[in-house]
């Protein structure tokens, strides 16, 4: 199929070699069959022929096929090739066109809604256009009613100009007749001038007929005045008489004044007597207070006697308890102060005693030093006095050895005077005898002297021996008389000591805690002093009578005073007024209810000022409103006269010109003032007809003046044409 | 001033301590509203600038009770100086401004000048009249109408003049006290010192 389809040349060449080939086997039969060699040969031959010719055809053909199929490859790949990039591009595309499908089905979806959501709106407008349609119907509707009643307006505005037309025609009518009136008025006024004067000669009569009336009543004045004099005469006859007769009582009347006069003395003199009384009474009731504070005191004092005389009694019991003279606290102190005295005696006593002992033991101490001192040099004497012993005892033995030697010296000496002749040694041995004789004689007075040495230091041991002694005895006596002096003192004093020690101890006690009591009453009284309490002893408060205090309590005061006294005015005023004014208020109510509070309270001057001041205020007004007014109405007429245009204004900022020479009473100009001051012109009915003018005078040369002034000419002309 | 600067005589005290009195009290109405602050005029005085009426009235009353105070004073007769503010409405007391005044009797016998100089005392007046402008952080506010009475405390024997009369010492019923500073001319003492009524509120 696909050769056939590529290539047409192909498929006629098949057909044809089909076609070549199927007769063949058949023919190759009957030839074979019916068959001749030539014709065989031939036909092979040219069989053959044709087959090679074939072949090279084929050949030819294959080759050209060859070529062609090379060709047809190359221009397949290329094609492929192509398709291929094609086939990619094509699927990109698609890609893309399934992005972009995708897309607009959103859109679509997106366009669907709005499609619906536009339907529904349509549908809303559709409806709502129903609605306006509706109003605008009723509208157009109202719209032509409101036409309706313009037009009625307007015909009603025509109707009423024809009417102020008629009333102006009346207006004149009646101005004539008014002018006739005046001319009657003043005929009148000629005759009131008339009667004026016709009047005044009347009234001078009048006054001349009042002079004699008064004349006359002058005169019967002065006739009730005789009158009056006479009967004061005669009242003055009768007290003559009345006087005559009391002239008679007089010297009775002195008798009685006299006696008056005593009695006035003597009342005078009760007075005095009476006041003195009185002061005696005053005297006597205040001795009677002050006796009667006294007897209250005394009460008191009873009382406080009475309790003292328990305490007393308190006092007595504990003295009869303690034993001791204590009838009154004088007396407890008495013998307090006298324990005390006797304490501080005792104790003088034991601080003399002590000090005594303290004396003793030094001068004692002083002398056991003295003693042992004593005792030293007595040991030392003793010593002295044993080696002095000692000393003399070898002394003596060497006395006795000397005298030994001196005998042996002799006996030698005699031997040897014996032996020898005595004149050749003996002055050599006399002369030693002589000096060992010096030298005993010697050796004698110091042992003299050593005794008597000795003696007097054993007279001196002796003597300090009695000085110790004595001094021992004096020690013993000290410690005795020591010794009896405390157990005197132990004996007599302890108790009362004691006693004495346990007083002193509440008396410390009670001291210190009246000092606490001293302490904190002195700090309430510091206390007391800061707030500024004071000794009313020592101390007086002063301030001056006139102080800043005093004055505006008293202005107070007087302003309080003040302002109570009008409180009860004022009361007083509004019950008088409740009486009285409740007829007042029935007679005002229906008349003038706003008067019945004026007419209960008398207005003040101030009131009644201000009242006139309104009032002139007021007229004043009213008489300016009225100038204005007539002014006003005058400006108008001379512009309407002036200009040709009488200016009414409708609306605000709206004002309608009528011309004078207007054919028809509505005929008018509606002028609009803009925001910015400038005038701008309303269509009309009449305006409509001026299209030339408005374009002419407005539109182009845009000057009101000259269009109003057009008009005005137009009319007129229109007028006086017809 | 009779005083030099060599020290100080009992006259030269009673005056300066009056002239104390005279611009305490000032200073106190002021600052506690009694009068109202345009009645007073600005001076320079303690090196300080200090309040003083112009109110006639008051400037009378206040020159009267002076110079009798001074008096006092030169006689060491004076002991207590209160300034009371009542209350017009309830006459109700609120504040009492107390002045203890110690006199060195002493003074009155010799009449040798005493070693202090009147810058010191000066000083020490500055600074009572300082904080009498600082009390009024913590004073209750006086709400009604108020008025004030100068009391002196004086020796019992001593003769009231005319003009002048006994009187209560006023004494505010549950009241707080704030001592003040104390200032000595050397023979006159002065002990300041505030009282007044608790409120409830605080």
């Amino acid at each position: 199929m696909d050769l056939e389809d590529d290539t047409t040349v192909f498929a006629t060449l098949k057909s044809f070699n089909s076609f070549i080939s199927r007769p063949d086997p058949p023919q190759r039969l009957s030839e074979q069959a019916a068959a001749g060699a030539g014709l065989q040969m031939q036909y092979k031959r040219s069989m053959e022929l044709l087959e090679a010719a074939e072949k090279l055809h084929s050949k030819n053909q294959y080759l050209q096929l060859d070529q062609e199929k090379r060709q047809m490859e190359l221009s397949h790949k290329r094609a492929r090739f192509e398709l291929e990039k094609a086939a990619s591009d094509s699927a990109r595309d698609f890609e893309r066109e399934v992005d972009r499908n995708q897309e607009l089905l959103g859109r679509i979806k997106r366009l669907e809604e709005r499609e619906a959501e536009s339907a529904k709106s349509q549908s809303e407008q559709v409806e709502a256009n129903r609605a306006l349609r509706k109003k605008l119907e009723g509208l157009t509707q109202k719209l032509e009613e409101r036409d309706s009643t313009l037009e009625t307006a307007n015909q009603t505005i025509s109707a009423l100009k024809d009417e102020i037309r008629e009333l102006k025609q009346k207006i004149q009518n009646q101005d004539a007749t008014i002018s006739t009136q005046t001319l009657e008025n003043q005929a009148l006024e000629e005759q009131l001038d008339l009667q004026r004067r016709k009047y005044q000669e009347v009234s001078q009569l009048c006054q001349s007929l009042q002079s004699a009336q008064s004349s006359c009543s002058e005169h019967i004045i002065k006739i009730k005045e005789l009158e009056r004099r006479l009967a004061l005469q005669e009242q003055d006859v009768v007290m003559v008489r009345t006087m005559k007769s009391e002239v008679a009582r007089v010297p009775d009347m002195d008798k009685e004044l006299r006696r008056l006069r005593e009695d006035n003395a003597y009342l005078r003199e009760s007075r005095e007597n009476s006041s003195l009384l009185k002061e005696e009474v005053e005297g006597l009731r205040r001795k009677l207070e002050r006796m009667e504070r006294t007897k209250e005191e005394l009460v008191n004092m009873e009382l406080e006697k009475e309790r003292l005389c328990e305490k007393l009694q308190a006092w007595e019991n504990l003295g009869q308890s303690t034993g001791l003279n204590i009838r009154k606290p004088e007396d407890l102190s008495r013998e307090v102060i006298q324990i005390q005295q006797r304490e501080i005696a005792l104790k003088e006593q034991n601080y003399t005693l002590t000090s005594r002992v303290r004396t003793v033991e030094r001068s004692q101490s002083e002398l056991q030093g003295e003693l042992a001192q004593q005792r030293s040099k007595a040991l030392e004497e003793q010593k002295k006095r044993e080696s002095q012993d000692a000393l003399v005892r070898r002394l003596q033995k060497r006395v006795l050895l000397l005298t030994k030697e001196r005998d042996g010296m002799r006996s030698i000496l005699e031997s040897y005077d014996s032996e020898l002749a005595p004149t050749e040694y003996s002055p050599q041995l006399t002369k030693r005898l002589r000096e060992a004789e010096d030298i005993l004689q010697k050796t004698q007075s110091h042992h003299a002297e050593m005794e008597v040495q000795l003696t007097k230091a054993q007279e001196e041991t002796g003597a300090l021996k009695l000085q110790l002694q004595t001094v021992e005895l004096e020690l013993e006596s000290v410690k005795k008389q020591q010794a009896s002096a405390a157990e005197s003192n132990s004996l007599v004093t302890k108790e009362e000591v004691s006693t004495l020690r346990l007083k002193i101890e509440d008396l410390e006690a009670e001291r210190q805690r009246l000092e606490e009591q001293n302490s904190i009453l002195e700090m309430r009284l510091e206390r007391h002093n800061l707030q500024g309490d004071y000794d009313p002893v020592k101390t007086q408060v002063l301030h001056f009578k006139m102080n800043p205090t005093s004055v505006a309590k008293q202005q107070r005061q007087q302003e309080v005073e003040s302002l109570r006294e009008e409180v009860i005015r004022l009361r007083e005023h509004l019950r008088s007024l409740q009486d009285g004014g409740a007829l007042v208020h029935a007679q005002d109510d229906s008349s003038m209810p706003g008067s019945s509070l004026c007419l209960s309270l008398p207005p003040s001057q101030e009131v009644l000022d201000l009242r006139k001041q309104m009032e002139s205020s007021e007229l004043r007004n009213q008489r300016l409103k009225e100038v204005f007014q007539r002014k006003i109405q005058e400006f108008r007429t001379v512009c309407y006269v002036l200009t040709g245009y009488q200016i009414d204004i409708t609306t605000e900022n709206q004002y309608r010109l009528t011309s004078v020479y207007a054919e028809h009473m509505d005929d008018s100009l509606l002028f609009k003032k803009g925001s910015s001051g400038s005038m701008q012109l309303m269509e009309t009915e009449f305006s409509k007809t001026l299209g030339e003018m408005v374009a002419l005078h407005l539109h182009h040369q845009k000057s009101i003046p000259a269009f109003l002034s057009a008009v005005t000419l137009d009319l007129f002309s229109r007028q006086t044409a017809v | 001033m009779t005083s030099t600067l060599k020290g100080i005589t009992l006259k030269g005290s009673a005056e300066l301590v009056a002239e104390f009195f005279s611009f305490g009290i000032n200073s106190i109405l002021y600052q506690r509203g009694i009068y109202p602050p345009e009645t007073f005029t600005r001076v320079t005085q303690y090196d300080m600038s200090l309040q003083l009426t112009t109110d006639v009235k008051l400037k009378n009353y206040l020159t009267n009770v002076v110079s009798q105070l001074k008096e006092w004073l030169f006689e060491c007769t004076v002991q207590k100086l209160v300034l009371v503010i009542t209350c017009l409405e309830t006459n109700e007391v609120l504040e009492r401004w107390q002045f203890d005044i110690e006199c060195d009797k002493s003074a009155k016998e010799s009449s040798a000048p005493r070693e202090k100089s009147i810058k010191t005392i000066q000083d020490e007046i500055r600074s009572v009249i300082r904080q009498i402008t600082a009390t009024v952080t913590f004073l209750p506010l006086l709400e009604s109408a108020c008025s004030f009475d100068l009391l002196v405390y004086t020796d019992k024997d001593l003769v009231v003049p005319d003009r002048w009369e006994e009187s209560g010492p006023q004494i505010i019923s549950q009241s707080e006290e704030v001592r003040l500073r104390s200032f000595t001319t050397s023979i006159h003492k002065v002990n300041s010192m505030v009282a007044y009524k608790k409120t409830d509120s605080v």
